[in-house]
């Protein structure tokens, strides 16, 4: 039976090197994913899912297994995620940064066809637009709307890693959705 | 008419709410045609969003999880050139301190002559206070005053006597 995560980072917290290389093999998708959903860009996003599994290995010790580990995963990822934006947001404003991907073609990302070749144009647009509106969300806001559609969490493990109440949660998912359903309504 | 459950309506999609509120939703939702769309655009809203975000640019994870090991290894490195000279700060410390230990004990034998160190502090406090007494005197001084004057006080004071 393949160990559980929980009980990976138990052995981590003693230095297990063979559970750290278990835990980032099952993680790294998720946590590049994430990352880069947040960032935007690729390099970005690799450099802080590595430092987020660094901070896993040095702090495994003081996961309390309260929660699930993945939440705590989330929670040192979406934190170094936030941290790294609030930093970068000044000089992202003066440089323009060439290596973001938004500049690519959404349709390069999606990762299924478009059926319906009538109103694919429009589709892409919305969607285009759609992905532009979230990357213009408040920090918080992106971090609840992508760890709900994407992470696909719950509302309380969402308020876990962002440590807040789930009342605030829910919030944040209104605000965010009341602006992204503009974006659509506009069209 | 209650009011508009509009944070609840999330969770209710996704049947997060315990029984009664999501009661509370369902029934709302059955009076307000305003909520039912709301309800519905945020289905599909939520749906395309998951296209929308788009995947990401793809990785190489054999070299993403050598990078992540390189990074990792410096960061010990890093910790290991930190933490090995800290017993050293730390024994240099304790010896030092035992040594000012050594040389305190050392200086308060030669001036006791074996005398109790408690005594030696109580004799020293008694001499001050002779400085005490001619209080009116200290007081006049400017606190520039050489020191020579002060240790000279009892002199002093029977001069302004006499």
């Amino acid at each position: 039976m393949e160990p559980s995560d929980e009980a990976l980072c138990e052995r981590v917290a003693k230095r297990d090197e063979a559970a750290f290389d278990l835990l980032v093999a099952r993680y790294q998708e998720r946590a590049y994913r994430l990352a880069w959903s947040m960032l935007r860009n690729a390099e970005d996003a690799r450099d802080v899912s590595q430092e987020a599994f660094i901070r896993l290995y040095e702090a495994a010790g003081s996961f309390g297994g309260r929660s699930k580990f993945s939440t705590w995963f989330y929670r040192i990822l979406v934190n170094l995620c936030l941290d790294h934006k609030r930093k970068h947001r000044w000089w992202k404003l003066w440089v323009r940064d060439e290596g973001d991907d938004r500049t690519d073609p959404i349709l390069d990302r999606q990762p299924a066809p478009v059926i319906d070749p009538v109103d694919k144009l429009s589709r892409e647009r919305t969607m285009k637009e759609l992905g532009a509106a979230v990357d213009r969300l408040a920090p918080r806001q992106r971090a609840a709307v992508l760890l709900r559609v994407q992470e696909d969490l719950a509302t309380y493990e969402i308020a876990k890693v962002l440590k807040c109440s789930e009342a605030t949660v829910r919030v944040h998912l209104h605000r965010a959705l009341t602006t992204l359903k503009k974006t659509v309504e506009k069209r | 008419m209650a009011k508009h459950p509009d944070t609840d309506l999330v969770p209710y999609l996704r049947g997060e709410l315990p029984p009664v509120d999501r009661e509370r939703v369902a029934r709302h939702l059955e009076e307000c045609p305003d909520c039912r769309q709301d309800t519905e655009q945020l289905r599909d809203l939520l749906g395309q969003l998951s296209r929308s975000i788009g995947q990401p640019p793809r990785v190489n994870w054999a070299h993403y999880r050598a990078e992540l090991r390189e990074k990792l290894e410096a960061r010990r490195g890093r910790r290991v050139w930190w933490w090995r000279p800290a017993p050293l700060v730390l024994s240099a410390s304790v010896a030092g301190a035992l040594l000012l230990l050594l040389v305190a004990v050392w200086g308060g034998r030669e001036t006791s002559t074996g005398a109790d160190p408690f005594a030696l502090e109580e004799a020293a406090i008694g001499r001050q206070l002779g400085l005490l007494q001619e209080y009116q005197v200290v007081e006049r001084l400017d606190l520039l005053e050489d020191l020579d004057v002060i240790s000279d006080l009892d002199g002093l004071a029977s001069g302004r006597q006499g």
